[in-house]
């Protein structure tokens, strides 16, 4: 699938995509994810959230641009810095976000840029919910945990959306600037659907693979994290109020 | 449940949401000014801490001033959080820049 859809992919996209791939003591799996992402031609920036470890040397020597967090300050933060320097790139029109931890196909990528591409969207996410061979392999309390976000998501957002925390996104730079985003940690996923309503982007949702290896469960958010992500949402004051 | 203890539950709930949503660096400092204040006049006339309970319903001095020590232990966990989540977003701000200002050059391939 991959490859068939990566044949579509015109030299023009490639050039024009920047892949933000935030990452935080990924130096296991990191470089496994930037050599497949570059053998496609794609453009990657790693953001490097403060690793301890050698992430960012890791990702720099397996071809990404790479940009280090001095201290770390949460996924949220890593993608807003991944944004700010790929809106900056004078030949950016689609930015992708893309997890370091290998639980996503690289060949989606493609898959995710096309209907912005053609004009049809300015957003557009992906749901593991969607691909029927993922639906199966979510572990159930994963699945209640994602079930239980995504209903949240609907309600408050308005969006019809499946999935509400997956990491795989495609934007237009047009739309990307015109979201406001805060969130430093886990609850940025939610904010940029609300971000994403309140600014009434096309949105459309594509089926994505989610690899769930031991390594990406272990990485992957957990039951307590709900209540991190919910407590930052209700009790972080968005700038533009305070 | 007596009517005293309604209010002092009414109360904690407002004195949340204006620790979370009206507060302002001015006010805070208001209200520490009025609370030291409070402290000095109770420490020179401490009778009054027991007919100021009473008043309210409640039994002795010595437990309005337990309740009053919560809530005042609250609204200061409170400031002291929006100090952090402010110096939080300062060091975002600062290390996204530390991290943009070296421009990528860390570049491999």
């Amino acid at each position: 699938m991959s490859v068939a859809s990566q044949e579509a992919v015109t030299s023009d996209a490639l050039a024009a995509t920047v892949i933000v791939v935030p990452a935080f003591r990924e130096v296991t799996i990191v470089a496994q994810v930037v050599t497949s992402l570059r053998q496609l031609g794609w453009q990657v920036l790693v953001v490097d959230d403060g690793s301890p470890d050698s992430t960012a040397a890791s990702a720099a020597a397996a071809g990404a641009t790479v940009l280090r967090h001095p201290v770390n300050l949460g996924q949220g933060a890593a993608l807003r810095t991944g944004f700010a320097w790929a809106l900056a790139q004078p030949t950016c029109k689609y930015v992708v976000t893309f997890d370091a931890d290998g639980q996503h196909d690289t060949g989606a990528v493609a898959t995710l840029i096309a209907p912005i591409a053609a004009g049809e969207a300015d957003v557009v996410l992906g749901s593991r919910f969607l691909d029927p061979v993922t639906r199966a392999e979510v572990p159930p309390l994963r699945r209640l945990l994602l079930r239980a976000a995504t209903w949240v998501s609907r309600t408050t957002t308005g969006l019809a959306l499946t999935d509400s925390h997956n990491g795989l996104r495609a934007f237009s730079a047009d739309a990307l600037r015109r979201l406001r985003l805060e969130q430093d940690r886990m609850a940025h996923a939610s904010e940029i659907q609300a971000e994403i309503a309140r600014c009434g982007l096309r949105c459309v949702e594509r089926p994505v693979h989610v690899r769930y290896t031991e390594y990406s469960i272990a990485k992957g958010q957990r039951f307590v994290d709900a209540i991190s992500i919910l407590w930052d949402l209700l009790l972080t004051p968005r700038r533009s109020r305070s | 449940m007596k009517g005293s203890q309604i209010a002092l539950l009414a109360s904690l709930a407002l004195f949340a949401f204006y620790t979370i949503r009206l507060r302002s660096t001015a006010m805070d400092r208001l209200t520490y000014l009025g609370l030291a204040c409070a402290g000095v006049v109770l420490i020179v006339y401490p009778e009054w801490t027991n007919t100021l309970a009473r008043m309210l319903g409640i039994g002795r001095g010595a437990d309005l001033m337990f309740y009053f020590f919560i809530v005042f232990c609250l609204f200061h966990f409170a400031t002291t959080a929006s100090t952090m989540r402010r110096m939080q977003r300062d060091l975002t701000t600062l290390a996204q820049h530390v991290a943009l200002d070296d421009g990528g050059v860390q570049r491999g391939g």
